[in-house]
């Protein structure tokens, strides 16, 4: 055995895997337990030798990412460590995402906790920006929340840096309902400013309890876009006739968010119309988000340890371990965020394929077995 | 459903029905009950503030004599302890002189044991009676019992007991076992019982603060009013004095005095402004002191870090020369501006990276590592991969 085998089986005995949480096709996530502290954590299994390219590349992208990012508002990677062909990711052990939270109609949401999640939500969004590294898949169900109440910005399987000046990014990055219209005109040079928008659509689901720009196609999106927050102009948003999909969905008048936010603050309705400007250049920046009058006005930000938490949360704090069957479902209060793991053609998902790579990942385990 | 059809058919003969309409009509409360008989009959299932709502219908007829409301229209029925309705003058007729048999079905009963009707159907009178009957003894709650499973058995058991009575399946050993439950928890009923009262008091409590609050509030309200009226009444008596009195130029004045009155009513919407907020904060503070550990909300603070409390050393020019980036440059309406990619961003981070760390001494002896992680990832992924 030579040191780095030797070094690798030391770091695998720190780690012990108590049951299986969830299942996505790239990677099994069990929770588990530091052996020396009995600190609650989850490592997610990546499959090798599925695949004939080797790695996944959103392992390859998390691993890089995280590993450099360390800050409370951003899942913690502990440590990362090899069995056999697999690639085992160790991080945080988390309890809930903010979807779930969202979702859950016995919850009410008080103006002090939104601006809490959001101040959270751009801090771990800041950190990452003034590393130059855009997250490109925000959402929700990205946002875990810890037991203590902090949020956690994780699922780095689409982060990269920022680019060279001429190099290509791809448009196929995040979640529809989150994705800017820059991207959905398959523009290829993009900044940070993406984020923003993802943060925006979330600030309004927040808000609403349900997602703001439900688009059901990529042509959809756009419509959907559009009707909300009106058609750009050319002196709104300048160069966007030139993008390289750009299509003309028709002319929607601007209807002011007031009307939809009819008990939002004025501060926050200001935050939101610059966090979903058109004009990439033009939409806030993390950090300027941050000192927004939004977040200085009273009320001031709910203490974390007081947010809203859902019914799953509060019972996971007094349940012992064995009492989690094997395979549950990621929203039955399992670490759904780290449970997801994203299908191999992440790029091009759908949203109706959930059914579909739950498929693949079955077939693929039968034939490893 | 037989009610409907009865209800139909009555229409179509054009008699009147009141049932199932919720004007008083229909139901009377006990005390205005027209009667013709001596005896004020009461008991039957109360409502929640205590009162009997009495069944009534225009079809009533008494089963005994066959009078109904057309013959006398002071025609009330009332129920037996074996649920069978008769109307007050055979009560008075067959149980003057005591107790004797049920017309109908022969059991031995007492004046005194005729209940109003609340229901139309008697199989609910009863079990409702029966269920009401059963749940001031059989008044135990989940916290009484160690898990859900000996609750669910308890209350299995009651609906058991229930079931028996209403049908009349064992009667005497179901009644043997509710005398067995009461002996055995005389204790756990009395304490229920009491809380059931502490909860029905506490209850009203609320509801009187909460009455009295808004009463308060009402005449705040009414208060505020009487003073703004007062306050515009007194400026326009000034006005005009001011006008009878001063030799200035009179629209100058009006002007003036009108200035003034916006001035104060904008003075009283901020102060009316002021009190709905302390209001709020007033919630909010009821909402914290209810969990448990009171953890105070402090101010925003933007960063939790001082990463740019340090002043660069170097600063970023307005513009290099960069060949590279010399496309992204001369694109300035097309495809690369519009997407947001600035330039001025690769040139920072190029700089930051070429920079960062360069003040920090080396540390000396032994390395401490900041993370767990160290460049061996690299080489796992690098096997792995292969």
């Amino acid at each position: 055995m030579d040191a780095v085998e030797k070094a690798n089986a030391e770091r695998q005995r720190r780690w012990v895997k108590d049951q299986k949480v969830g299942e996505g096709t790239y990677a099994v996530v069990y929770r588990g337990r530091e052996l020396a502290t009995g600190r609650k954590i989850a490592i997610k299994k990546i499959k090798v030798g599925q695949f004939k390219d080797g790695l996944d590349m959103s392992a390859v992208r998390e691993v890089k990412y995280l590993r450099e990012l360390q800050h409370p508002n951003i899942i913690e990677l502990l440590d990362v460590f090899s069995s056999k062909t697999n690639l085992n990711l160790v991080l945080e052990f988390l309890d809930t995402d903010l979807e779930m939270i969202i979702k859950d109609r016995s919850l009410v949401f008080l103006p002090a906790d939104i601006k809490s999640w959001m101040a959270m939500t751009f801090r771990g969004l800041e950190f990452c920006h003034r590393n130059f590294i855009l997250h490109r898949d925000l959402k929700p169900n990205n946002l875990l929340i810890a037991s203590d109440g902090q949020l956690k910005i994780a699922d780095f399987g689409l982060a990269r840096d920022a680019a060279d000046p001429g190099y290509k990014m791809t448009c196929q990055v995040i979640t529809r309902w989150y994705r800017p219209p820059e991207l959905l005109f398959g523009c290829r040079y993009y900044s940070t400013a993406v984020d923003i928008w993802s943060v925006g659509c979330i600030f309004a689901e927040l808000m609403l309890r349900i997602p703001y720009l439900p688009g059901e196609s990529d042509m959809d999106q756009l419509k959907t876009i559009f009707r909300a927050l009106g058609t750009p102009t050319d002196e709104e948003w300048p160069g966007h006739t030139k993008l390289p999909d750009y299509v003309s969905v028709g002319q929607f008048p601007r209807t002011p968010l007031r009307d939809l936010f009819t008990a939002a603050s004025g501060d926050t309705l200001n935050l939101l119309s610059k966090c979903i400007i058109f004009e990439p250049r033009k939409r806030i920046s993390a950090r300027d988000a941050l000192y927004h009058p939004y977040f200085f006005a009273l009320p001031y930000p709910t203490h974390p340890s007081k947010l809203p938490k859902t019914a799953a949360q509060t019972a996971a704090a007094s349940r012992p371990p064995d009492e989690v069957d094997g395979n549950v479902d990621p929203g039955g209060g399992a670490p759904a965020g780290v449970g997801k793991a994203a299908p191999p053609k992440k790029l091009k998902r759908k949203l109706s394929g959930h059914d579909l790579s739950r498929n693949i990942a079955r077939k693929l385990d039968f034939t490893a077995s | 459903m037989s009610t409907n059809r009865t209800n139909a058919a009555s229409w179509l003969r054009g008699t009147t029905i009141r049932k199932g309409t919720t004007t008083p009509a229909t139901r009377s409360h006990t005390p205005q009950t027209q009667t013709s008989s001596s005896i004020v009959f009461s008991g039957g299932v109360k409502d929640g503030s205590g009162r009997t709502s009495e069944y009534f219908s225009m079809d009533d007829q008494c089963p005994v004599c066959k009078s109904d409301r057309y013959l006398n229209p002071k025609l009330r029925l009332l129920v037996s302890s074996c649920y069978h309705k008769m109307c007050e003058s055979c009560i008075d007729r067959l149980y003057t002189l005591g107790p004797a048999p049920c017309p109908v079905c022969g059991k031995t009963l007492k004046k005194m044991t005729f209940i109003p009707q609340t229901f139309e159907d008697l199989v609910v009178e009863k079990e409702v009676a029966i269920r009401r009957k059963l749940a001031k003894e059989f008044n135990k709650r989940r916290e009484d019992f160690p898990d859900l499973r000996s609750y669910d058995d308890y209350l299995q058991e009651v609906e058991d007991i229930t079931f028996n009575l209403i049908n009349e399946i064992d009667i005497p050993e179901t009644q043997a076992r509710i005398a067995a439950y009461r002996k055995e928890n005389a204790a756990f009923i009395e304490l229920n019982q009491q809380r059931e009262e502490a909860y029905v008091q506490a209850l009203k409590e609320q509801e009187e603060a909460e009455r009295r609050e808004r009463q308060l509030r009402a005449e705040e309200i009414r208060r505020a009013e009487e003073e703004e009226r007062d306050a515009r009444e007194g400026e326009r008596r000034a006005l005009i004095d001011n006008l009878e009195n001063s030799d200035a130029d009179a629209a100058r004045l009006v002007a003036q005095a009108r200035a003034e009155a916006l001035k104060r009513a904008a003075a009283r919407t901020a102060a009316a402004h002021q009190a709905v907020f302390a209001q709020q904060q007033e919630t909010m503070r009821l909402r914290a002191a209810q969990s448990a550990v009171v953890v105070p909300d402090q101010p925003h603070v933007p960063l939790l870090d001082g990463y740019y409390a340090y002043e660069d050393l170097c600063g970023l020019r307005s513009s290099y020369f960069d060949p590279a980036s010399d496309a992204v440059r001369r694109d300035k309406e097309g495809i690369m501006r519009a997407g947001g990619y600035r330039v001025e961003e690769a040139w920072e981070r190029a700089l930051r990276y070429a920079v960062a760390g360069l003040d920090i001494t080396p540390p000396l002896g032994e390395v401490s590592m900041p993370l767990p992680i160290t460049s061996r990832v690299d080489a796992d992924v690098a096997m792995a991969s292969v």
